[in-house]
């Protein structure tokens, strides 16, 4: 079982690719569970064409922990992708972190934690203990970068970055960097940017996704783009992501950047 | 003169705000103190607080309630588990509820000073607590005596009284200690209006503003009697009397206060003094060795001071192979207080000599 995790700034598009992976991982033949860990709970809308399944802390909330069964958290969307969203409290209140915490306890106790390639699609920032729970020990052994040649993008990458190696000096950790997936947004020298940053941290671009409209077209009709598009340019880019990350056995520790080197090296890119 | 003149100097200043919060607050007995948190933090103070009581030989019980946050709680937010509870607290028909927080539900961000201002018909009064978030032992007790002081009554005329204010409840000789400011008052004319606080209820704190000075039991409550001065405009002693020459001193400053000659009430209390130490008689002259105090207490020179005080008075020899004498803790409070620490120390001197 290959556990992975994508990791990014919020808005970055993590879910899209997150959701389009599982789902041209599925067209390979293979078992995926896909796991939304953030509060806004909408990484695996498209794969279950456009509904909202109940989240596991809504449940929890609802009914208490002793009374969820593995069905009624866990929901087949497109290709036979099994969905299972987090959730979260409200916002302005409690502790979302907690509630990752929560959830991972829970699904353990179920025994849902199954599959060839279980994908967590993880909060834009590592903001708390909780939300670096899918890197902790027995989760994901390989983090994946998301991010677009945009500074701010780079910059929270480069923050989990931080985590993943911190982590990666505790004993027990099999947490790991699998690469950095460029998601672009049509920013003139944006793959050398963001190749050139996964070189610096000691790591490297494993796909370059371009910025394609069917994208959006794809979401307005509630679906991935290899479910609405499966001919389509952007979903053979997305095929290729999926195997890349599916053979991929080199990963690394990552050698994040010092503030000064990260603004250095934006100079150097960035025409001012 | 007080056995902890700096924050620094001693363990009493660390610890949780809850403990030393409780510590004043389940002394108005008509009140609830809610303590929005885990059920432990209740469970621990609870336990401490009724032994104290037991051991004072007082078969009360605290009126504690906890919100009793588990998991999904913190995890949803404990807002609500708090409406409950203080729905609970209500229905116990208290004249005023206390709320407490605790260090998880500050963490994620419970507002309860919103909560406790909805309007409920009596005084809900959120605390600044926030366990060890929101400081230590002190600390507590501190936003807590503000927080009572917050039911007094408007700046009101004064009397010819004291109040005693933040009595250590946890103490075993507090109600001693509180006779003997009561008897050296006593030799001025000045009555106590208020123990603020120790056994009171509610109602009692609205005269808070009527005695002529506030006596804080230590110097390190002084933003509080600055803070009732401000409010209130009672002045206040810094501390409780310690010592022989610092009993007299305290009866002094409180004279200056109240505007009243106190050199009578000094040559009284000098005589008195001069009277106890004669029933020492048998002790003088002995050989002594006061011990540095236990690692958690640190030094503290105003228990040096008055050890240093009382050999002198006694014509006690300092020697290495003395009587060993443990200094004390905290210090003794006036003449009485200082009476009673001779008595344990006859018994160290008495042992001493059997060798």
């Amino acid at each position: 079982m290959k556990q992975i995790a994508l990791y990014g700034k919020g808005g970055i598009g993590k879910s899209t690719t997150a959701a389009n992976l599982s789902a041209a991982l599925a067209g390979e033949g293979l078992d995926i569970l896909q796991i939304g860990c953030d509060p806004k709970h909408d990484s695996t809308r498209m794969l279950m064409h456009g509904t909202w399944i109940p989240t596991v802390l809504d449940l929890i909330r609802e009914r208490g922990d002793d009374k969820i069964t593995a069905d009624d958290v866990v929901y087949e969307g497109f290709r036979g992708v099994r969905c299972v969203e987090a959730g979260g409290p409200e916002p302005g209140i409690g502790c979302a972190g907690r509630g990752i915490i929560a959830t991972f306890q829970l699904l353990e106790r179920l025994d849902a934690l199954k599959g060839d390639v279980i994908v967590y699609d993880v909060l834009g920032d590592v903001v708390c203990g909780g939300f670096a729970m899918p890197m902790r020990e027995g989760y994901a052994q390989e983090v994946y970068l998301v991010t677009s040649g945009e500074l701010m993008s780079v910059y929270a990458a480069n923050n989990i970055a931080k985590a993943i190696a911190r982590l990666s000096r505790r004993v027990r950790s099999r947490c790991t960097l699998g690469g950095v997936i460029c998601n672009a947004k049509n920013i003139e020298g944006e793959r050398e940017l963001v190749e050139e940053f996964a070189r610096r941290i000691n790591s490297r671009l494993i796909a370059y996704i371009p910025r394609s409209r069917i994208v959006q077209v794809a979401e307005l009709q509630k679906q991935t783009v290899v479910e609405y598009a499966p001919e389509s340019d952007q979903a053979a880019v997305y095929q290729e992501l999926a195997r890349a990350i599916h053979r991929n056995e080199t990963t690394s520790i990552p050698t994040p950047l010092e503030m000064d080197e990260l603004e250095s090296f934006a100079l150097e890119f960035v025409q001012v | 003169m007080s056995s902890n003149p700096s924050p620094s100097n001693s363990s009493r200043f660390e610890g949780c705000t809850l403990t030393g919060a409780l510590s004043v607050l389940t002394e108005v007995r008509d009140a609830v103190s809610v303590i929005h948190g885990p059920a432990g933090c209740t469970h621990h103070n609870f336990s401490l607080l009724h032994a104290t009581l037991l051991s004072n030989d007082r078969l009360e019980v605290p009126r504690l309630l906890s919100t009793r946050l588990t998991e999904n709680g913190i995890i949803f937010g404990g807002e609500e588990a708090l409406e409950n509870t203080l729905a609970r607290a209500l229905s116990l028909s208290p004249a005023s509820v206390f709320v407490l927080s605790t260090c998880i539900v500050e963490t994620i961000g419970d507002d309860v000073a919103a909560v406790c201002a909805k309007d409920r018909g009596v005084p809900v009064i959120a605390v600044p607590t926030a366990g060890f978030l929101g400081g230590v032992f002190e600390t507590g007790i501190r936003n807590a005596l503000a927080a009572v002081a917050s039911l007094a009554g408007p700046a009101a005329e004064k009397t010819l009284s004291a109040n005693l204010v933040g009595e250590k409840n946890l103490e075993y000789g507090v109600d001693e200690n509180a006779a003997e400011i009561a008897r050296l008052l006593g030799r001025l004319g000045i009555g106590i209006n208020l123990r603020f606080v120790r056994g009171i209820e509610s109602r009692d704190v609205e005269r808070l503003g009527s005695a002529a000075v506030n006596i804080l039991r230590e110097p390190a409550l002084r933003p509080v009697g600055e803070d009732l001065e401000r409010r209130l405009g009672t002045p206040c002693v810094d501390s409780f009397p310690a010592g022989l020459a610092g009993t007299c001193r305290f009866l002094e400053e409180v004279g200056r206060i109240c505007g009243i000659d106190a050199s009578a009430a000094v040559e009284e209390e000098q005589a008195h003094q001069a009277e106890m130490l004669s029933r020492f008689d048998d002790i003088a002259g002995s050989r002594v060795d006061f011990q540095s105090p236990h690692p958690m207490l640190r030094g503290d020179p105003g228990a040096e001071a008055i050890c240093a005080e009382c050999a002198e008075a006694l014509d006690l020899t300092v020697d290495p192979d003395g009587a060993a004498i443990p200094p004390p803790y905290p210090a003794p409070v006036g003449t009485a207080g200082l009476r009673r620490m001779l008595h344990r120390w006859r018994v160290l001197i008495r042992e001493e000599r059997r060798r």
